[in-house]
């Protein structure tokens, strides 16, 4: 379990670091190495240059204003989970930190070696597919932002150019006030250290939390490990918004998501199985949003 | 050094200085060399276990820049600069640490391979959170593997250590 042989730099500075990756052959990037040193030591990865990011301060960053959030790609998910401001502005993005794995893996984990890492069952890309957050990518050559919805292609496939770092990410506030929205984020798994068999982000705004039926603005449901890539249900979402919830509606979102979802088949839950995980995910991360927005 | 066509050299090595348990240590390492290796092969760390060495056991869990990591995801050459804390410098002068202690009392280890990581683990817990209840110190300790005892008898150390350190 030893890797390949290759060279390592640290850089100091994000210009220092993205010249780096522009110039030299086959390097990846160096985090919170939660995964990459799997794949490294497994040698289903062998980068000739690692390009160690963990230096760079101005990575590191949460953010909040009126319009938006926004986190650092070095932020640590122990540092997301711990938040105030993110548990404010954003409640299910520390509530998903908080089920990585457990506390000596989150210490060092980061926001961009998630994302960027794609995997279709993790916490982060299903936060970013429900909250319509916008990554922010930069190379030598410039910086640009992809939506998630276009930052996920495929499983542990993204639109990262091997030139690229991830160096944050920006989620708009407009849709959520805090005092008019539940958020939460779900994980069905056997053990901390595994991955989720399925997990549900569910965020949604009222009208009014102290009318006596408040009506759903708008809801949100993003489902991980359903499919290549995070999925984000609208057809559910759309099953709620512009009335008041019923039991009905929580039924036809669900009904939806089974539909929806394209799962793949584990050793403990086979095709069908995931599919009603995902109809009763949906409905409960609705729910329990639901009644956190009324509370 | 000759460099080939991946514009890496071959097999390089590099120049660490690295604080180990308080003292400055200065070492020649290659890249690819874990932290564990590290610490236990070169540094004679024995308390150091290297497990499944791909993240999974915690065995090989140590403090590094403040905080545990499993040391089998870091590289040698990220320590450059950092101080590292291992299960040596707990006991003082021969003396178990309060950790320790309760680990020996609850009887919460058998064959003892898993202890070291869950040492540091529950250090870290019990400096964060001096009086944590069962489910913070089973969340605490998820990284952590131990294939013997069932872990009941772990959960009684940490909440024996967490008193011991209350009343000193």
């Amino acid at each position: 379990m030893k890797p390949a042989p290759f060279e390592y730099h640290r850089p100091s500075s994000l210009a220092e670091a993205l010249e780096l990756l522009a110039d030299l052959p086959d390097a990846e990037p160096l985090a919170g190495n939660q995964s990459l040193s799997i794949l490294m030591s497994n040698r289903l990865a062998s980068p000739d240059h690692l390009v160690d990011i963990n230096d760079l301060a101005e990575l590191s960053y949460v953010a909040a204003d009126g319009q938006s959030v926004e986190v650092g790609a070095l932020v640590r998910h122990r540092e997301v989970e711990r938040s105030g401001t993110l548990a404010d502005a954003l409640p299910l993005f520390p509530e998903a930190a908080g089920k990585i794995a457990g506390p000596v893996v989150r210490n060092r984990g980061t926001v961009g070696g998630s994302l960027g890492e794609g995997d279709p069952a993790g916490n982060y890309p299903c936060v970013a597919a429900a909250l319509d957050a916008d990554l922010e990518l930069a190379s030598a050559d410039g910086s640009r932002t992809v939506p998630a919805e276009d930052f996920f292609i495929a499983t542990m496939f993204t639109d990262r150019e091997e030139d690229e770092l991830i160096t944050g990410l920006a989620i708009p506030r407009e849709p959520f006030p805090p005092a008019r929205t539940g958020q939460t984020f779900l994980a069905v798994k056997e053990a901390a250290q595994t991955w989720p068999t399925l997990s549900a982000a569910g965020a949604v705004r009222v009208d009014d939390p102290a009318a006596d039926e408040p009506v759903v603005e708008e809801a949100r449901v993003a489902l991980a490990n359903a499919a290549e890539v995070p999925l984000r249900v609208r057809e559910a979402e759309s099953e709620l918004a512009g009335e008041p919830l019923t039991d009905a509606a929580l039924a036809a979102a669900g009904e939806t998501a089974y539909e929806a979802v394209d799962p793949e088949e584990e050793l403990h839950a086979d095709e069908t199985y995931k599919r009603e995980l995902a109809r009763e995910y949906t409905k409960r991360a609705l729910t329990t949003a639901h009644d956190r927005a009324v509370a | 050094m000759s460099v080939d066509d991946t514009g890496r050299s071959d097999r390089p090595t590099q120049e660490i200085t690295v604080t180990v348990n308080g003292e400055s240590v200065t070492a020649e390492v290659e890249p690819r060399l874990k932290l564990s290796d590290f610490l236990r092969s070169h540094m004679e760390l024995r308390t150091v276990r290297v497990g499944c060495e791909q993240g999974v056991c915690g065995a090989c869990t140590v403090e590094f820049d403040g905080t545990v990591a499993k040391s089998c995801m870091l590289y040698a050459v990220q320590a450059d600069g950092r101080e590292v804390t291992t299960v040596e410098a707990l006991s003082e002068d021969g003396d178990l640490h309060p950790i320790q202690e309760a680990f020996h009392e609850e009887h919460a280890l058998q064959c003892g391979f898993c202890t070291s990581g869950f040492l540091m683990a529950t250090r870290e817990l019990l400096a964060e959170n001096p009086d944590p209840d069962r489910d913070v110190i089973e969340g605490a300790l998820a990284d952590n593997i131990c294939r013997c005892t069932g872990y009941q008898n772990i959960y009684d150390a940490v909440e024996t250590a967490a008193d011991k350190l209350e009343g000193e």
